[in-house]
């Protein structure tokens, strides 16, 4: 687990950011179980406190529960699972169509363009 | 949790604090953060009444402080302070039997933490584990808050990392910390809550994720407005 934290967000949105990424991409699995806060803390170098708050974020979003005296444990509602997904990639179109909408192209073009690029970096990846 | 309440102290015709107020919670790591001079050392002690205040109120756990509190308590300056002929081992000996509140058990997981060799003398010892022995022995004490006075200040990258990964693991357990710097880049992550002092005056008390959540800032940019006006 390695993860590089900005100073100017939270970071306990950092972490659940982190978590979100990791059941998008399906390394973190409905039901599995994940590290303690304390376990959490000392292994991304974080204040047991942001990690406290970002399992209770997860809470309360559905994504992890924990029983009394026993560790915290991934969602198995599939539901919530795939939202994440889906709530990942609509942030990062968000983010993207803002700062294109400021340069003002027509959108075949900017289709056309990710269209190629997408392909390029997925072939980049593969070879 | 510590609460210092309108602290001022003269040294001569200096006066070092002014009014100095702050809290510090148990389970939660406090900076006191200021340029050399400011205070901090200063304050640091008047907690422990190393240095008499003279004016102002100090509770720890709503008690004045006193003999029972001090046993709350532990000051971990940023110097040796164990006569530099002994070795590891017997420095942790020497503590056993002046504090009670001795943890021999967390001692060794400190030595193995930092990769210490109990044979080794003090004086043979590096800068970076010379501090690193002097908060090994700080630590092993029993309390319920620790203050450590400029515990990176001087010492290599790695030994910092150490440092500062020490603070917020379970060696730390739910005790309360108060650090005192100068350098803030290698701990922005690690601290819950910041006091930034300049000439003896606290300019600015904050909580880190608040003012990252509310103002989108990190401490190093709360840090410049305060002290580049």
């Amino acid at each position: 687990m390695n993860v590089t934290f900005n100073t100017r967000d939270p970071v306990y949105v950092q972490v659940v950011r982190y978590f979100k990424e990791q059941i998008a991409i399906g390394n973190l699995k409905a039901g599995e179980e994940i590290p303690s806060r304390r376990e959490l803390a000392e292994m991304l170098k974080i204040n047991p406190n942001s990690a406290q708050r970002a399992y209770k974020e997860m809470e309360e979003e559905g994504l992890i529960h924990t029983e009394r005296n026993f560790p915290s444990r991934i969602t198995m509602d599939e539901n919530i699972l795939s939202s994440v997904r889906e709530e990942l990639i609509a942030e990062a179109v968000d983010a993207f169509v803002q700062s294109i909408v400021a340069i003002n192209p027509s959108i075949e073009e900017v289709v056309e363009l990710v269209k190629k690029k997408y392909e390029a970096r997925k072939q980049g990846e593969t070879t | 949790m510590i609460e210092v309440q309108n602290i001022s102290k003269r040294f001569g015709r200096k006066q070092v604090l002014k009014e100095v107020s702050f809290t510090a919670n148990k389970g939660e790591i406090t900076c006191l953060i200021g340029i050399n001079g400011v205070g901090k050392t200063t304050t640091l002690k008047a907690i422990m009444n190393l240095t008499p205040i003279n004016s102002g109120k100090i509770f720890i756990d709503q008690e004045v402080i006193q003999k029972d509190t001090y046993e709350k308590i532990t000051f971990i300056p940023d110097a040796n302070i164990m006569p530099t002929w002994m070795t590891i081992r017997e420095a942790c000996d020497f503590m056993k039997d002046y504090y009670k509140n001795w943890n021999q058990q967390r001692a060794d997981d400190l030595m193995r933490f930092f990769k210490l060799n109990e044979t080794d003398r003090i004086t043979e010892l590096s800068k970076g584990n010379t501090a690193k022995v002097n908060l090994m022995l700080g630590l092993s004490l029993d309390v319920d808050y620790v203050l450590m006075d400029e515990p990176f200040s001087g010492i290599d990258i790695f030994s910092r990392e150490q440092i500062a990964e020490v603070v917020t693991s379970h060696l730390i357990e739910d005790r309360g910390v108060v650090i005192t710097t100068h350098e803030i880049n290698d701990i922005e992550h690690l601290i819950d809550k910041v006091v930034l002092l300049d000439n003896g005056v606290v300019l600015k008390e904050f909580t880190t994720e608040e003012v990252r959540l509310t103002e989108g800032k990190s401490v190093m940019d709360v840090m410049r407005e305060v002290y580049q006006p």
